[in-house]
């Protein structure tokens, strides 16, 4: 993973920094494909280092992201499934009063309820 | 595009497809500055969502004119309109099918979760179709949609009066 505790890393309109070993925090707006993309390799790289350092969950404080496109909606339900398969949870800090979190998180928790937690 | 809906409507034209979903959220964000927060996040959702289709899917350039793209709103109630040009009869008919298939359904939450739900189970799926469900699931828009050769007409329509 080659995301630094506590260095923020900024792609475009959008701003990623590991809170703590098993805690990412992804702030901002998502709705460049270059943005998409780049995002798309950094969660992959994370999936590999939740399964090389066994973790049975990982944090993602969504509160600041104001706003994804659809396709930055697919990241999360491939990162779902990923994690699904490997039988660790994903914990997503999110803000109800920012609709898109209120209602697509509460059916991406539908698709997998034992590997989704909704804070 | 509803005939009761007869608006003053605020235009602007997609001139380049670099850029052109940041440039119409800024857009959109300026032209309901008016609107409680809710309903401006919806909109520009919309909007967002509306012309990424069309850069994806369309074509924002076309010997018969470019894409536009209109918000208007009165009496509480809002529209966000897209006219793009397309490549050709068939990317019409997906896009006219799809709208109708969302607009005559009496569960979009369902049609959003089962979307999702085949995107779970099948990751290689090239395309997430999410965008117009998202429009009518997240932003609470009736959809519609006409196709006169060859442009493509979305009309997404939603009150904006918070007691309803």
């Amino acid at each position: 993973m080659d995301l630094q505790l506590g260095k923020p890393v900024a792609i475009e309109g959008l701003g990623l920094k590991l809170l703590s070993a098993a805690e990412l925090q992804i702030e901002g707006s998502l709705n460049t494909e270059t943005a998409q993309s780049q995002i798309a390799d950094h969660l992959s790289r994370i999936h590999e280092y939740v399964l090389t350092e066994k973790l049975t969950s990982f944090t993602v404080d969504l509160r600041k992201l104001t706003f994804v496109n659809s396709s930055a909606i697919r990241l999360f339900v491939d990162w779902i499934a990923r994690a699904s398969g490997s039988n660790y949870k994903l914990v997503f800090r999110t803000d109800r009063s920012i609709t898109w979190h209120r209602l697509s998180f509460s059916v991406l928790k539908s698709l997998a309820p034992n590997s989704v937690e909704i804070l | 595009m509803s005939p009761t809906l007869d608006m003053a409507e605020r235009t602007w034209r997609i001139v380049s497809e670099k850029n052109a979903v940041e440039d119409a959220m800024r857009f959109a964000d300026l032209a309901t500055s008016y609107l409680d927060a809710a309903c401006r996040e919806a909109v520009v959702l919309a909007v967002a969502e509306l012309t990424e289709n069309a850069v994806k899917y369309g074509s924002v350039h076309h010997s018969a004119g470019s894409a536009t793209l209109g918000i208007a709103s009165r009496d509480g109630a809002i529209r966000v309109r897209l006219k793009n040009p397309v490549h050709s009869r068939d990317d019409a008919r997906s896009v006219v099918d799809t709208v109708s298939r969302i607009a005559s359904s009496p569960n979009v939450n369902e049609l959003y979760r089962q979307r999702l739900a085949e995107l779970f189970a099948n990751p290689s799926l090239p395309r997430a179709q999410l965008g117009l469900l998202r429009i009518a699931f997240e932003g609470r828009f009736r959809l519609s949609c006409d196709y006169h050769d060859p442009f493509v007409e979305l009309v997404a329509e939603r009150s904006c009066d918070k007691s309803k």
